[in-house]
């Protein structure tokens, strides 16, 4: 682990080098509906590049567990997996997505490992970036806390005159050389720290209790049917608050065809929870069962997911506060802060 | 001969090919059974000549390019070497798909998954095996199995429930069941007709026919709704919940732990299960 710091006016052209060597992806702008949302999208410009941003319209998981991946190819009878991992150096991940993408990380890799996503996490670089500008719906600073970020590469924090550069592994090592870098001072480390300490202050929404109280209450309200019937009551099971979700991995699985009626593939794309068929199964003479046939038994679902279910595995709940269900959620009914503060003690 | 292999022009590496958990294996179609209207029972062996290895209550992946895959319970027992069997029910266009298939084609497998019957605990005990419907399929994997292992258990009882006559899977297996000694074996319709001499009513009718010692293992796969009745039952006879086996039937998509579709509460059927412990899920309330 190493302290560097690099200057503001050396920052385009350590981004130009970067960009040349590598493929970099990072946040940034795009305008939707006059308002000015973020994306992480590949970099050809380094002008274009958004460390300001507050969130991404979706996480930066989709870099390595896309919305939609070929799993496999076919050609006639012949059958092709379809990993081709790219080298590519993540740029910019906020500190909450990296705790994310740390979990999807154990996830994918747990019981059978999962090569589709891990050969691409692999590959890849990932460079945090402090939180320079708050969202409206955060709440990282008060969820999780115990979980501290982990599995990247390298974090840079902008101070005055320039950014921290903490290069934690071999591969965040490597960048340097695309860059004028000198040592971080202490007082220029001491910043980077302060930097950081000052967005947790901002945060504008604040999940209540710990972690393991959180998971006892919402485990011990799962019962409590008109609890979740309330929640739910407004939900369109549209899934927008799994599919802008860091941290959901579930997916589907279709084959198609060319039209050549000879090749094809096996595509996985994101599924959601929420959406009705999603645990439905045909027995055959047009009967089916669905076993989360109700809005509230669904929402409830991604509730002890996020707050409960994997609490064990992962060291703390698989929400990472990020707020972006909170503002995809056509009804605003999504908001974990809100709904697991209204949830009693057990 | 069309073979399944990866030619991967160089860019997947090795490990991604040979740890990759969606790449099918091809099987061979030994012989194909037309069972009931819906249902078609396939004699699979796999292309390479390898055995597939297994426990009884494992599921498989089976599937063509093109179409998909369905998971389905193998309906066979791995001490009957060689070859494994597979039962699909036409319902959707995988499974049409599958049935189309004749002897000599070829289908893809992946798998096996998940966990089967505890066969550690089931030794050294008297074993009922209650079967409702298509759930005669993944346990005819246990049924073979204790016929063929007939030592390792003390009696063994089996009730099998279909709708109708006409429904009836395995007729081959039945007569031979009906006449063992090696099993007791029962069998219920829920509507006759005029040709059925046996007795008429749902499966938990049988438990009138014969007496169950509160000791025995019990293994239970059916369509939902029958987990409920068949429990109470063995609840008034005494059998210890830790000692019911529930095999469980869930939209299993990846069949390895990772899609989610077939989660209950925080359970994933297709790798904590298909074979669950009654006394393991009777506190998640997804279950049954």
């Amino acid at each position: 682990m190493s302290f560097h710091f690099i200057k503001d006016q050396d920052f385009p052209a350590f981004l130009s080098g970067l960009i040349k060597a590598r493929t970099v992806v990072g946040p940034v702008a795009k305008t939707s509906r006059q308002q000015e949302k973020f994306v992480f999208a590949r970099l050809t410009d380094p002008a274009a590049l958004r460390l300001d941003y507050d969130v991404t319209i979706l996480p930066p998981k989709k870099e390595f567990f896309p919305p939609k991946q070929n799993l496999l190819l076919f050609d006639g009878p012949r059958v092709t997996p379809g990993i081709e991992p790219e080298e590519k150096v993540l740029f910019g991940v906020h500190p909450y997505d990296m705790k994310a993408l740390d979990m999807t990380d154990a996830l994918f890799r747990e019981k059978n490992e999962d090569r589709n996503y891990t050969a691409h996490r692999e590959a890849a670089t990932v460079v945090v970036s402090s939180v320079q500008k708050v969202s409206p719906r955060a709440f990282w600073a008060s969820i999780g806390t115990e979980v501290k970020p982990k599995g990247h590469d390298a974090w840079l924090t902008k101070v005055a005159g320039g950014c921290v550069y903490e290069a934690v592994t071999a591969k965040g090592e490597a960048l340097l050389q695309h860059g004028k870098f000198a040592a971080a001072s202490e007082e220029q480390k001491k910043a980077a720290r302060r930097a950081d300490e000052e967005a947790a202050r901002q945060c504008p929404e604040k999940l209540q209790g710990t972690s393991a109280s959180n998971a006892k209450k919402v485990r011990a309200a799962f019962s409590r049917e008109e609890l979740w019937t309330k929640f739910a009551q407004d939900c369109f099971s549209c899934g927008s608050c799994n599919t802008v979700c860091p941290t959901c991995y579930c997916f589907d699985v279709q084959d198609w065809w060319h039209v050549d009626q000879n090749t094809g593939g096996r595509t996985r794309t994101w599924d959601s929870c929420l959406t009705e068929d999603f645990a439905k199964i045909s027995l055959g003479a047009g009967a089916q069962e669905n076993f989360r046939e109700e809005r509230a038994e669904r929402f409830r679902h991604r509730f002890m997911r996020k707050a409960a279910y994997l609490n064990e595995k992962l060291g703390g709940p698989a929400c990472v506060g990020c707020g972006r269900c909170s503002a995809a959620c056509t009804a605003d009914i999504a908001d974990p802060t809100a709904v697991i503060n209204s949830i009693p003690e057990a | 001969m069309p073979t399944t292999t990866c030619a991967c022009g160089g860019k997947a590496a090795a490990k991604d090919v040979k740890d990759n958990i969606f790449l099918p294996k091809e099987a061979k179609i030994v012989r194909v059974e037309k069972t009931t209207e819906m249902e078609r029972i396939f004699t699979l062996r796999l292309a390479d000549e390898s055995q597939m290895k297994f426990e009884p209550g494992q599921i498989l992946e089976v599937g063509l390019m093109g179409y998909g895959e369905i998971p389905l319970g193998l309906a066979s027992s791995p001490t009957r070497e060689k070859t494994f069997d597979i039962v699909v029910r036409s319902v959707g266009r995988v499974s049409q798909a599958l049935n189309r298939l004749q002897q000599g084609d070829t289908l893809l497998v992946r798998g096996p998954w998940g966990k089967g019957f505890p066969l550690e605990n089931l030794r050294g005990h008297d074993l009922l095996i209650i079967a409702g419907g298509i759930g005669l399929c993944p346990t005819r994997s246990l049924i073979q199995y204790a016929l063929d292992r007939r030592k390792e258990f003390k009696r063994f009882i089996l009730f099998y429930g279909a709708r109708d006559p006409q429904q009836q899977l395995f007729l081959a297996d039945l007569a031979d069941w009906r006449k063992s000694q090696d099993v007791e074996y029962h069998e219920t319709v829920d509507r006759g007709d005029p040709t059925w001499k046996g007795n008429v009513g749902v499966i938990t009718s049988l438990f009138s026919k014969t007496k169950i010692d509160p000791g025995t293992r019990v293994v239970i796969c059916g369509p939902p709704i029958m987990f409920k009745f068949v429990i109470r039952e063995l609840e008034k006879l005494g059998v210890a919940r830790a000692n019911i086996y529930l095999d469980l039937e869930r939209r299993m998509k990846c069949g390895v732990g990772k899609c989610g579709h077939c989660q209950i509460n925080d359970k994933y059927v297709c790798t904590d299960g298909p074979v669950f412990a009654f006394s393991e899920i009777e506190h998640l309330e997804e279950a049954i």
